[in-house]
């Protein structure tokens, strides 16, 4: 099997479950109040970003170069 | 709280019972500290932002990219890899977050746990950074995406290689029992840190391997 497949595939389900980790933990966290827990829940928020960013280049659909 | 969860505490909890009502500037100077913190993953923010924007204006004005070297164009970085390497990283920061819940929630068996495969991630992500390097086929010298790419993902590594040892040192200091329940500056700073790095990687993964 092609290498790249294997590496979007492994991306894509890693993207999913560590997606879905920030999210929940974003979640859990939205009611906490202070500095710490501000920037924790912005930091989470663009980690889950980044998740959404790897889903979709493993998907094909961005970065996708001919 | 279990028995089982405070038998593991026994020193945790030993110096807890030493420091807490009595430390009275900690909690004065916590605030302060952080807030230091915070300007301090600013300030790299702006670092970061510096490099970034140099990027972005070489790239906007080449006549082509990726630019072209003896006559024939460079190639594209390898996505697929990339986005691997990328969950492998932010996955790190979601188990460095359940080990700071752990610490909160005085389970320290599993904070030990959720630290060590934030570290194991941390070096499997600067391990695939280096096999990308060795693979990638443009050097720092030559072009300005060979310089771009190199200088911004080599200062992003060097902060990955810094958060693993300030992890490590973090899991050596709960181990002499430096952090109690009530007085975990330190941790809440460390995962504080691992989350920039996510985040910085966020937008790097975006302008390298996407854009």
């Amino acid at each position: 099997m092609n290498v790249a497949i294997i590496e979007r595939g492994a991306a894509f389900l890693g993207a999913i479950a560590v997606g879905v980790s920030a999210i929940v933990q974003l979640k859990n966290d939205w009611k906490a109040r202070g500095l710490d827990a501000d920037v924790t829940k912005l930091l989470l928020g663009l980690m889950a970003f980044g998740c959404v960013l790897a889903l979709l280049a493993a998907a094909n659909v961005l970065g996708a170069r001919s | 709280m279990a028995a089982a969860a405070l038998h593991d505490l026994s020193g945790h909890d030993a110096v807890a019972a030493r420091y807490h009502d009595v430390d009275a500037v900690y909690g004065e100077t916590r605030d302060i500290r952080l807030l230091g913190f915070v300007f301090f993953l600013l300030a790299d923010c702006v670092l970061f932002s510096s490099f970034i924007f140099a990027y972005i204006y070489l790239r906007v004005s080449a006549p082509a990219w990726p630019p072209f070297l003896n006559g024939h164009q460079l190639p594209w970085f390898d996505t697929s890899f990339a986005a691997m390497n990328s969950v492998v990283l932010f996955g790190s920061g979601v188990t460095m977050h359940f080990a700071l819940e752990n610490w909160k929630h005085l389970n320290k068996r599993k904070f030990y746990g959720w630290l060590i495969a934030t570290i194991a991630l941390g070096i499997g992500f600067l391990l695939g950074q280096a096999h990308e390097y060795s693979s990638v086929g443009i050097s720092w010298a030559g072009t300005t995406m060979g310089a771009s790419f190199f200088t911004l993902t080599g200062l992003h590594g060097f902060h990955v290689f810094i958060g693993v040892i300030y992890l490590t040192v973090l899991g050596i200091q709960v181990n002499r029992g430096v952090y109690t329940g009530s007085k975990y500056f330190g941790l809440t700073a460390g995962t504080l840190y691992w989350h920039f790095v996510d985040v910085i990687w966020v937008a790097l993964f975006f302008l390298f391997y996407l854009w």
